[in-house]
């Protein structure tokens, strides 16, 4: 594992923030993941929040309750240091077909880390993202992506573009069959969209997932 | 895996000095070789400790632990046992056990290094293979595919392959000395070479060129490979196999699940489809391969459905082995942090059912081999008085009335006579080697 040094961490709600390391020359592929820890024991995985072309590297974290990482991450300051670990991860596409392919991102929470990676890497793709949260505070960058191409669902209030979950959203939505679809976040929601997403006839093989918990 | 480290550390132990006892109460030196994929596993590491630290009252004992350690564990261990290594610096443990007591900078690293720094130096380690006719080499070390379930990639580090050069070099000599089944070892071996970016050939390509080998040095030998991951293997690979002699027809492909959604929550990145065509271009390629393959049975949040999904798929696929684990919780794993929803009595239902879905297809298909004559490599005598058993070149068990341990170790055939859901009988046909009856 190599050390990196903070350069600023930015909050975006009470319990969400994005740290931004030193790149320290490590070449990833956009929707890959690294590991975050430290004193070799403690290491959670985190998706690559920026883009491949950044001369730093981004990470978007929630503190879990009791979490031994996120609380010791929550409390970085620029100069510190973590280890970091990697790049891991199939969650990706060949690079050529960013331009040529059509996209759905569905995220819940957290999960928008990766999509927001695809996004500052590749802007010239032909994307839409579904995010899902409780609270409207949790969009987090949302100024980051095109508005026209994202929908914010919100099922603890209404000020999202729909009320309700994503998995409500898309079971009333037309998607294409030779869509792309990339789903990140909770595995219940994962489970729920698979569904949705093979009963409109999307095959298998065009559904990548990346499981959070 | 780890018989293959333990070959390497009685190698370098020998090499010190040290002679092998099985009476472990005779032992002054005692050690471990851990395995972190099961609970059960570890918790008897701590019972054993627990009890040498009592002996250690009584007699001179100094203790050791390697292998698949955890870093919680690797923390806990620092504190019970004597040594605690790496398996890459294993060339060092004579000079960690003769500067026992004091405490020097491997013993006391705490975590694992996880980019496997000098890895080579322990595959450079000449190992003392404990058959004289079987032999497993270490191709590749660490895995990097991150499974929900699995704790090798924060136990054995990153994927680090070993030199093909080497690789060829140790199965020459193997074959040179007589032996019959190699089997190349790895967490991902079809994976072999990819993370040398160029720099090293690929997994297809090293099966390619120790088939050549085998064609030049016209010695018979069987080579097989574990464990492959579906998500690398190619059409490429299942090419090769079939081309080559030597080459073994068996291929052993874990499936772990044959629900989508339960392959995606355990991080697999294989889907059923992907697996589908892999079997379907075995069974095309290699029409004589037998296959095996790897279940988790009651992973978390696996529903009646998803289970019969995995049944169904057994039923498709009609594999000839399958090593079906009840699922366990592993800390350090990312499943760890989930529900372990499906209580025991279930997991223990859906084991049973799976394994009665594997007895109900091999009888035909063993009942099928009835009559013919097959190749076998003689392992060792048979529970039953008066017979020695080996396997097939696609590891099905037969057994034959013979007495003859001269037999161990050699290729015999044998005409197969009777079979059940798991093993077959035979009568003698053919030695290689002269037996007095």
């Amino acid at each position: 594992m190599k050390e990196h040094k903070v350069i600023q961490t930015r909050q975006l709600t009470e319990s969400t923030f994005v740290i931004r390391l030193e790149r320290n020359e490590m070449i990833f592929q956009t929707g890959q993941f690294i590991l975050l820890g430290f004193n070799g024991i403690d290491r959670r995985e985190y998706s690559v929040y920026s883009g491949e072309k950044d001369d730093f590297i981004e990470v978007l974290v929630r503190e879990v309750e009791g979490g031994k990482v996120s609380a010791k991450l929550k409390r970085l300051k620029a100069g510190d240091t973590v280890q970091v670990d990697g790049p891991f991860g199939f969650f990706k596409f060949s690079p050529d077909m960013y331009a040529v392919k059509k996209f759905l991102f569905v995220a819940t929470g957290t999960g928008i880390s990766p999509f927001h990676s695809f996004v500052r890497t590749h802007s010239e793709m032909d994307y839409r993202l579904v995010h899902g949260v409780r609270f409207a505070e949790e969009a987090y960058d949302h100024r980051d992506f095109d508005p026209d191409r994202l929908t914010l669902c919100t099922s603890g209030e209404t000020k999202g573009d729909f009320y309700g979950r994503v998995t409500t959203y898309l079971a009333e939505q037309n998607i294409e069959k030779d869509t792309n679809c990339f789903l990140c976040g909770n595995s219940e929601m994962i489970y729920e969209v698979f569904d949705i997403l093979t009963g409109k006839g999307i095959p298998v093989s065009n559904i990548f997932s990346e499981v959070y918990f | 895996m780890n018989l293959s480290d333990g070959e390497r550390v009685n190698a370098v132990l020998n090499e010190a000095g040290y002679e092998w006892t099985d009476n472990e109460e005779e032992a002054g030196l005692i050690g471990i070789l851990a395995c972190s994929v099961r609970q059960k596993a570890i918790d008897k590491v701590y019972s054993r400790i627990h009890k040498w630290n009592k002996w250690k009252n009584t007699k001179n004992l100094v203790t050791f632990i390697s292998g698949c350690v955890l870093p919680d564990d690797h923390e806990k261990f620092l504190k019970l046992f004597d040594i605690t290594f790496q398996m890459k610096d294993l060339p060092k443990l004579p000079e960690m056990i003769s500067q026992y007591g004091i405490a020097t900078p491997t013993h006391l690293k705490v975590g694992i290094d996880p980019h496997n720094e000098n890895i080579e130096e322990f595959w450079n380690v000449k190992p003392n293979y404990q058959s004289g006719f079987e032999a497993f080499i270490p191709i590749q070390n660490g895995c990097d595919k991150f499974c929900t379930f699995c704790a090798v990639p924060y136990t054995r580090g990153r994927e680090v392959s070993r030199p093909s050069k080497d690789i060829i070099t140790e199965v020459a000599l193997l074959v040179a000395q007589g032996y019959k089944s190699i089997t190349l070892l790895g967490q991902n071996v079809n994976s072999y070479g990819l993370d040398k970016k160029g720099e090293e050939i690929n997994f297809p390509q090293l099966l390619r060129e120790i088939g050549e080998l085998g064609n030049r040095l016209k010695k018979e030998f069987w080579l097989y490979f574990t464990s492959p991951h579906p998500r690398d293997m190619t059409d490429e690979v299942i090419e090769v196999i079939g081309q080559y002699p030597v080459l073994a027809k068996q291929i052993h492909l874990p499936m772990q699940s044959g629900d989508d959604k339960v392959l995606m929550r355990m991080n697999r990145k294989h889907n059923m489809e992907k697996y589908r065509h892999i079997i379907e271009t075995i069974r095309r390629v290699i029409p004589q391969a037998t296959i095996f393959t790897d279940i988790i049975v009651g992973f978390t949040g696996e529903t009646d459905e998803q289970f019969d999904n995995t049944r169904k798929a057994m039923e498709e696929f009609k594999f000839n082995m399958s090593y079906t684990a009840i699922y366990s919780p592993r800390p350090g794993a990312t499943s760890h942090r989930w529900i372990d929803d499906v209580p025991q009595e279930e997991k223990k239902r859906r084991l049973h059912v799976l394994t009665e879905e594997l007895r109900k297809h091999n009888l035909p298909f063993n009942s099928n081999l009835v009559g013919q004559t097959k190749r076998i490599l003689v392992r060792g005598t048979d529970r039953k008085e008066g017979y020695l058993s080996g396997h097939t070149e696609g590891k099905l068990i037969v057994r034959f009335a013979a007495e003859n341990e001269k037999l161990i170790g050699q290729f015999v055939d044998v005409k197969i006579t009777s079979a059940s859901d798991f093993s077959m009988e035979g009568e003698l046909v053919k030695t290689e080697v002269e037996v007095v009856a």
